[in-house]
Formats: structure tokens, C-alpha cells, sequence
């Protein structure tokens, strides 16, 4: 059996305990605004019980923020799911689209997170075979990198094309220069190579691709 | 406090549901509350309003809520800050109180907990404005003996400037 600090030493795992951890707080603050309108509902009520006039677009507004705050925790909790069981099988069939789309919702839980401007083909047109657990770690950390560059007030590009007739990349782009962290970061690159994955950086780091196999069967 | 008579609160928080929501019912608490939805909004509403005391949300896209904290505290010293957290740590905790926060609050919280940490605020920034107030009336009355009416003038300004 392992021990504690190969077990933290883990980056598939810290992986793991972050993207929880973000998800977590992201209910956090859903089920945050959820009380608090519940509770002005309550206040508003008790008011209008003692007598008191009130706008009824108040309760208007307080019902239509619970019921859009509710949607969007339904929401969380499907991205939440589909994460969860990217460990189910170390090799499988995704849509490569769908598959950075829920990084780019996942990662956009983050304080710095910024735009993304996302140019992709039709989901079903890219199935890739892959281990979609270490695939989306990387597209995750390239996601944090291209945060970081290019700070919360900005916006990036990302494009998803074939590189040729065994290959895929997803190329990130008008990245800015905030960060002067380099891509991929030191622990990556045995997850980079697990997958047979490549990164390609331009100078200055204002844009790179990852490379990524259609098969690693 | 200010001429209404209302506690003078600066809510600021980036979820724009949740502050409305929470400015509502703090408003109906008898509150006098403005909103700021960044950490630099906070900032400029800081300093063209009088505020007794801030809300401030620890976690923000871009100023965050302890450079908020640290600039509010050097810019306003009376000025008393409660911060809230959605992900309470002991070291986001520890940094709080180091720069001088009044309480450092965890959400999910109880209304009414967040509305009695508000009066608890506005009562210790009354307190240290009144020990402040009678140290200067103190100086004051020394330097009536011993000064010249300039001096006594320059030490009314600096009380002056140190209501804010």
C-alpha cells in the first residue's frame, strides 16, 4: 500500500481534489444566493403579513433567482458527474469537443478565469480514443497557464482542428503575457507523455498546441 | 455615523444574485447599503462616500478581497471590515486579522449572526473614534497651554482629518 506522500505526490490525484474542490465551492456560493433569496422571500412575507406594502417585482425577483440558481446547480452537478466518471475507464471514445468544453465550464470556476473564444467542428466529428481522465488533466492546466497569461478582464482563443490523418490539436491562441510561467508546467510532463500527447509553444508563449493522437489503442 | 442615523454599510461581493439579495434584506434591517461589485468599485465608492463599516467577499476576480481589506484599512482607519469566505482557511483567516480585519465570516452563514457582526463592527469603530477623540482633545488642551494658535489650529486639522 502507498503511502501519504507518494499519495500526495500524486498529480492525477491532486488533479482529482482540485476539480472537486472547485466544484464544491461553486455549489457553495449556488447554494449561498439560493438562501439568501429564500430568506429576503421570508423577510418580504413577514413584512407583507404585518401590513407592510410591497412591490410584488420583488417577489418576482427572489423566486426567479431561486429557480435560475437551481438551474444552475442541476448544471454543475452534470459537469460534476461527467468528471467524476472520466476514471471510470483508462481508454475510451470521446468527443474531443465536448470534452474541452467541460474543461473550459470547469476551469471557469476559477477567480482568474477569463473568456474563451471556442472554434470547433461538430462534436461528433472528432471522436478521439484517448484516456479522457489524463487528457482532460492537461487541457485543465493549459486552461490554468492561458488564465494566467492572460488575466480575468481578457480573452483567449481556442481552436480544435485535425493536425493530419493520426493526429488532432487543440491550439490555444492571442494568449497574453501577465504570467511568466512557462507551459507545460515541471509536473506534466508525465502525464503529457502517458497519452503520447505533444506541446508545441510558440516564443513568447502567446500561443500552443496540444498534440494529441486519435488513437492510443 | 452619518446624518440619516442609518449604520453606513459597503457590501461588496462578486456573485450580483447574492449581493442584491443580501443588500435587500440588510436594507430592510434599517441598513443604509451600497453595492460594489469588485474589489475596485469598493475602492473608488470608499472614497467618494462615508461608510461605518464593509462586507467584503474574500474571493474575487481580480482585486481580492484581502488587497481590498489592506487598501480600505490604510485609506479609511476607522472604517471596520468584516470579510466573508465561501472556502475558510486558517491562513486566509490568520491574513485577514493580520491586516486588521474586524471578523473574518464563513458562508454559509446565519443572516442574523451577519447582521449582530455588522452592529458589533459599527460599535467598535464608535469606540476607537471616541478613545481617539479624547486623546486629541487631551493633546489639544496641552497644546492650549503651551502652544502657539497655529499649532493649536494644526492639531484641530489633524483631528479633523482622522474622523474619516
Amino acid at each position: 500500500m502507498k503511502n501519504a506522500i507518494e499519495i500526495q505526490d500524486n498529480p492525477d490525484l491532486a488533479f482529482f481534489g482540485r476539480i472537486n474542490a472547485s466544484i464544491s465551492h461553486e455549489l457553495k456560493n449556488i447554494f449561498a444566493i439560493i438562501s439568501e433569496a429564500a430568506g429576503l422571500l421570508n423577510d418580504l412575507v413577514e413584512l407583507s403579513e404585518k401590513g407592510k406594502k410591497i412591490d410584488t417585482g420583488m417577489f418576482k425577483t427572489c423566486s426567479r433567482d431561486i429557480e435560475e440558481e437551481i438551474q444552475r446547480g442541476f448544471a454543475t452537478v452534470k459537469e460534476m458527474n461527467a468528471f467524476s466518471h472520466s476514471v471510470d475507464r483508462s481508454l475510451a471514445s470521446v468527443s474531443l469537443v465536448n470534452l474541452v468544453n467541460l474543461m473550459i465550464n470547469i476551469a471557469g470556476y476559477l477567480s482568474y478565469a477569463c473568456k474563451v473564444r471556442i472554434t470547433a467542428p461538430d462534436p461528433a466529428d472528432l471522436e478521439i480514443l484517448t484516456c479522457p481522465f489524463r487528457l482532460q488533466h492537461i487541457i485543465y492546466q493549459a486552461l490554468v497557464f492561458a488564465f494566467k497569461r492572460t488575466g480575468p478582464e481578457g480573452e483567449f482563443r481556442i481552436s480544435i482542428l485535425t493536425e493530419n490523418d493520426s493526429d488532432v490539436r487543440i491550439a490555444f491562441s492571442d494568449l497574453g503575457n501577465l504570467s511568466d510561467e512557462n507551459f507545460p508546467f515541471d509536473h506534466m510532463a508525465a502525464v503529457v507523455e502517458s497519452i503520447h500527447a505533444r506541446i508545441r509553444v510558440t516564443e513568447g508563449f502567446r500561443s500552443f498546441d496540444i498534440v494529441v493522437p486519435k488513437s492510443i489503442a | 455615523m452619518s446624518t440619516t442615523n442609518k449604520i453606513k454599510l459597503l457590501l461588496v461581493d462578486d456573485e450580483a444574485k447574492f449581493l442584491q439579495s443580501v443588500a435587500s434584506r440588510l436594507a430592510l434591517q434599517d441598513f443604509d447599503v451600497t453595492t460594489a461589485t469588485s474589489g475596485e468599485e469598493a475602492i473608488a465608492s470608499a472614497e467618494k462616500g462615508y461608510f461605518d463599516v464593509a462586507v467584503v467577499d474574500f474571493k474575487m476576480p481580480g482585486m481580492d478581497g484581502a488587497h481590498v481589506l489592506k487598501v480600505l484599512k490604510e485609506r479609511h482607519k476607522y472604517l471596520e471590515i468584516i470579510i466573508l469566505t465561501g472556502h475558510a482557511t486558517v491562513d486566509s483567516a490568520v491574513e485577514c486579522t493580520k491586516l486588521g480585519a474586524f471578523q473574518y465570516l464563513e458562508k454559509p452563514y446565519k443572516f442574523e449572526k451577519l447582521v449582530e457582526s455588522i452592529k458589533d463592527a459599527y460599535e467598535a469603530r464608535l469606540k476607537r473614534k471616541f478613545e481617539h477623540s479624547i486623546k486629541h482633545f487631551e493633546e489639544i488642551q496641552k497644546l492650549s497651554i503651551s502652544s502657539s494658535p497655529l499649532g493649536i489650529l494644526k492639531a484641530l486639522a489633524r483631528l479633523d482629518n482622522d474622523e474619516k
